[in-house]
Order: C-alpha cells, then structure tokens, then sequence
C-alpha cells in the first residue's frame, strides 16, 4: 500500500499522536461527566474533593427521575418495534419494487436525517395541537418514528441488497407462500440488518432531545427531557449521575451490538 | 405419446414492446430429461421461469397430467428447482436446508429425518447434516440444493443452469452425478443450459432455442446429423458453411454449385429456394475428406495451418474466395504426412451426409 503505516517514518509519531488527541476529544467529555456524578462538591468543582454515591441516591429517591426514564424505555421500545417492521416492509418495497418514483420515494423517507430537527418539531408539534394530539405518548411514538425510519431503511436495506432473491424464489419452490418466504427466509438472512436497525432505532429515540422537548407535558417526559427541564432549574450533580446512567445504558447497547457483529463473522 | 406426462402449448411471452418467448409448444413425457438449448436471450430461462410459475406467460397453457398450471400459484406447483446461484439458505444447515421443504408441508418428523438422510445419501453427501451452506464448495452447495429439490419427490424438476459457475472439471463430475440421479429418482428433468457438449451428455432430447422460438427438438445425434436449420447446425458441433448457388430442388434434394465449377447433386436441401437462389452448404470438418490430387464434385482450397489436436488433426484450410473450412483428421492419415502450409488439396464429401440451408 502506498501510505502503508509502517513505512510513514516521522510522520508516524504526530498521526499516533493526532488520533490520540481526537480520542481524548471524544472520551473526556464523558469521563468528566462520570467523575463528576461520583464528586462529593454541590458546585461540579473539578477535580472532586472526594467521592460519594450520594447523587445517585438522590437520583432513585425521586420517583420523577424514574418515572421518566421508565417513559423514555417504553417509548424507545415501541419506536423500535414499529420503526424495524415499517423499515423492513419499507426497504423490501424499495428493493423490489419496480415503480415510478421509487428514487424519489427513497429520498423523501431520508429526509428527516436531513431535515434540521428543531425546523421537524416545529411542524410536528403544530400538526399535533390540530389534531389533538400534543402532550400525548402517540405524538411521542409518531415523532422519534420518523427520525429512526431512516436508520431502520438504510441497515434493513442494505442487507437485502446483499441477499439474492433468488434464495427467497428457491423458498417459495420449495412450497414456502411468498410472505412463509421472506419471513422464514429472508428475514433472518438480513438478521443482521435487522439487529442494526433496532440498535439505532432504540437509540435515535432514547437519547433524543429536541423532538421530545416539544412533545413533553409536564407529566409525559422522557429522561432527556427531564435532563434538560432540570439542568434549566439548577445544577445539582444529579444531572451528571443522570446523564452518566444514560451513558452507560447507550454504551452497553453499542457494545452488545458490537459483539453480535462479532459472533456472526466468527 | 398419447397422453404426454408435461404439454406446454404455445407458450408466449412479451415483456412491453420485446418479445422473449414467441410460440413454444412441446411434450415432454414421464421421466425424460429435456434440455432446452441455446445461446442467452434465446428464450429458455423465460420458458423455465414461466414453468415455476415466477413469470405468467402472455399467451399459451402447461397442462401437467392434463391439468393446467398456471392458475396455480408457483409454492403449490410442487415443482423442484435448481437454480444458477447458490440459493441455499445461509441461516439454516444443510439438514435443515434439506428438511424446509417438509417442514413447510408440516410433515411428521421422524418421516422428515429419513427422507432427509435419504435425499442427502442420494447426491452422496452423507454425514453432512450440521455443515453451514456459506463453508461448502459451490458443487457441494448445489448437490445440497439438488437434494433440496427431490426430498419432496416433485413430479417434475427444473434446473436453470445449474452448473454454470463451477470450473470445468467440476462440471463434469456434477454432470455425471445429474445422470445418476435421474437414472435413480426417474424425475422428469428440464435442463436449461448454453453449453451444447453438457446438453448432449446429459439430455434425452433437446430443444434447441432461438430468438424465442424452438428451432428443432431431437436427440443429440438427430439434431447433429439432421439439423433443421442453419442456426441448429451451427449451434450443435463444429461446422462449417459455404455460400453455394442452387442449381435445382427437387423434393428437398438439391443441385448446388459451389462456384469454381464445382458441382454437387443430392444435397438434403432445408427450406425452399428459386432456382439460382443463394443457399449455405453446411460441412462438418470430420465428414470432410482432403485429397491431394482433385477428385470430382471437389473444392480446391490452399492449406493454411495444420494443428495436432491429439487424437485428431485439424486442417485449416481457405477456398480461393477466401473461406474457411476446417478438416479433421484422424492422427497419422496418409493424405497429411507430408502435407505443408500454402499447399493445394481438395476436399470431398458425401452429397448424401451433409446439409444446405436457404
């Protein structure tokens, strides 16, 4: 390879020294958040003068904190549920489908990665007061819907570009009816997809924020939300314990990710 | 045949303003093996597709048993088929590969081990249950997609050129293995393929396709000594054409000038023709024979190369109007022993043994 790694000389030392820097970027940010949820100061002074769990007691002795981030799983779940479904019927019609307007139609169910998310609440939160619907988990479930679809389209679809129909014709030869077929064979042919596109479903709506500002009520938040309401109050450490839980839980998911990625190419 | 096993009739396909399929009619009886031949786009696979059932056909019926299929919808055709790609599934094991077709028609399990077993043993792959399909070879892939196809004992087997991504060698082997099987099971097998030696190895008869239309069906060696037409005789073997001037045509025997004075008489003569109409005289290069001293009814050529084929020799030789006719000859034949390039030789043939084309 011409800038094979090794054969980089001097420059080797300030591109390890390069990534590093941008590592250090991305991680510390976190780390201070994690120290700080542990420091004993009322103040976030760092370094922590000493270490306590006192904010993660205050943290589960407020139902409120719980209840929200109990709002924000249910929520989650059902976006992703109906995000992989509507991704997978959605990614089959635009890989099989032979129709006017399929380029378009692949674009236009892209947009809301596109589209700025504070210009997408505006409007959806408009639309809802019409119809009723603000304030209510439905608005909730419709709003994070829309910007997980993207990431369920692309991983599901994806996937079925990699699988040969002809494997799904060999199912139906074999007595499989057309939909036996795509969900006993092709489905968990594109499992991989599938796993990714709820992955990142889940988390586009567990850690989202600016869509959820504008559907909460005071009495339907999610933990973002109550994050964000909180921190506008004051600044107590239990926001870094909060938002430290809330890491962790996205950490996990990604690693749990990670390892069937692993488990399968083994 | 009375009462054909299969009947396809007049079978027709456009796709928009493209015609694919133009009028294919045939009857195929219980247990033979079918091949249909020809070049891509000739209409074949189309056919193949339209007797699963993945295409509906513009115009035409399929009776099997005397019962048309085409209403019913291809997962309750009860057809088995092989296809060009691998198609194995790749989350289940070979076992469970084998088994899906039975599971689905929710067969008792125990009956499903042992047919499972059995269909695996027939296309010798015993033992092989818990192997993962992505881990095989691609001949051992479609031998498991091959079992797949029987466990369900199809009355009729389709394969889309099932062979065509293995080597060569592979190839052969596999071909043999298809032979066996269909000697064993007795299924009636449709044989899609372009690979004229592979459909004359395996076949009963042969359909040969052209521009979506079946130019002749036939045993490999009636369309070989008796192609109907010009396109047949090109595509089975080797061949050779030359532009002759019918002289006179009477009852499908013909009297051709081959230009340079050369006179033949009796030629089975395809197709009619005016008198001094153009024609093409087919030659096949081992029905040719090269003289060195000019015989009648003979074509002067000069000898341009002569290649050791091993068991053979091929002459390649050009008449003076600059065709190529190639000569094969059996290896260590008198006329060739001292035969050089740039000489001049004459080929004869047998009237009666070749074929001329309008």
């Amino acid at each position: 390879m011409l800038l094979d790694f090794d054969k980089l000389g001097g420059l080797r030392t300030s591109l390890v020294a390069l990534v590093v820097l941008v590592c250090l970027f991305l991680i510390l940010p976190i780390v201070f958040i994690a120290a700080l949820s542990f420091g004993s100061s009322q103040w976030l002074i760092f370094p922590p003068p000493s270490w306590t769990f006192k904010w993660y007691q205050d943290l589960f002795a407020d139902p409120r904190w719980l209840y929200s981030a109990l709002t924000s799983l249910k929520i989650a779940a059902i976006v992703t549920v109906l995000s992989v479904v509507i991704g997978f019927l959605a990614a089959l019609g635009l890989d099989r489908g032979r129709f006017a307007g399929r380029d378009f139609l692949r674009a236009l169910f892209l947009t809301p990665m596109i589209l700025p998310v504070v210009v997408l609440a505006v409007a959806l939160y408009a639309l809802f007061l019409k119809l009723g619907l603000a304030g209510t988990t439905l608005a909730f479930i419709i709003a994070h819907l829309l910007i997980a679809l993207p990431f369920s389209i692309i991983s599901i679809g994806n996937a079925l570009e990699g699988f040969d129909r002809s494997i799904e014709d060999a199912a139906i030869l074999c007595g499989a009816s057309p939909w036996q077929a795509r969900l006993r064979v092709t489905v968990p042919a594109v499992s991989h997809g599938i796993f990714g596109a709820a992955i990142f479903s889940f988390l586009a709506s567990w850690d989202e924020v600016v869509l959820a500002i504008f559907m909460a009520s005071p009495t339907l938040q999610t933990l973002p939300v109550k994050i964000w309401s909180t921190l506008r109050q004051d600044l107590t450490p239990v926001i870094a314990a909060a938002s430290t839980l809330l890491i962790a839980f996205t950490i996990l998911l990604m690693i749990v990710a990670a390892l069937f990625r692993k488990g399968r190419k083994a | 045949m009375t009462q054909p096993f299969l009947s396809i009739q007049g079978i027709r396909k456009s796709f928009g303003t493209v015609t694919a399929v133009k009028n294919v009619s045939m009857d195929i009886a219980e247990g033979e093996f079918m091949t249909f031949l020809g070049p891509s786009g000739s209409g074949k696979s189309t056919t193949l597709y339209i007797l699963a059932g993945f295409q509906d056909p513009s115009g035409g019926d399929i009776l099997l048993n005397k019962k048309s299929l085409l209403s019913t919808p291809s997962h309750k055709r009860n057809i088995g088929m092989v296809f060009q790609r691998y198609t194995l599934f790749p989350h289940l094991s070979v076992g469970e590969n084998v088994a899906f077709p039975l599971r689905i028609r929710r067969r008792p399990q125990a009956e499903i081990a042992d047919r499972v077993k059995a269909a695996l043993k027939l296309v010798r792959l015993e033992g092989f249950e818990d192997r993962v399909p992505a881990l095989m070879s691609g001949g051992q892939q479609q031998r498991v997609a091959l079992a797949r196809a029987l466990v369900y004992n199809p009355p009729v087997l389709l394969m889309d050129e099932p062979l065509s991504a293995l080597d060569k060698k592979l190839r052969e082997e596999i071909q043999f293995e298809i032979r066996r099987i269909h000697q064993e099971t007795g299924v009636t097998i449709l044989y899609v393929t372009h690979d004229q030696e592979e459909a004359l190895r395996l076949s009963d008869r042969i359909a040969v396709f052209s521009q979506g239309e079946i130019d002749q069906i036939g045993t490999g060696p009636e369309l070989y000594s008796n192609p109907a037409t010009r396109f047949v005789a090109g595509f089975i073997g080797d061949s050779n054409f030359l532009d002759a001037t019918v002289l006179a045509n009477n009852a499908g025997k013909a009297k051709l000038s081959l230009g340079d004075g050369a006179v033949v008489e009796g030629v089975p003569m395809h197709g009619t023709s005016a008198a001094n109409g153009k024609a093409s005289l087919m030659l096949r290069p081992e029905r040719l024979s090269l003289s060195r001293v000019s015989v009648p009814s003979s074509i002067a050529v000069t000898v341009r190369d002569i290649t050791f084929l091993g068991n053979n020799i091929e002459v390649s030789t050009a008449t003076p109007a600059g065709v190529e006719l190639a000569v094969r000859l059996p290896f260590g034949h008198e006329a060739i022993s001292s035969l050089a390039r740039g000489e001049q030789a004459w080929l004869a043939f047998d009237a009666a043994s070749v074929h001329a084309f309008v």
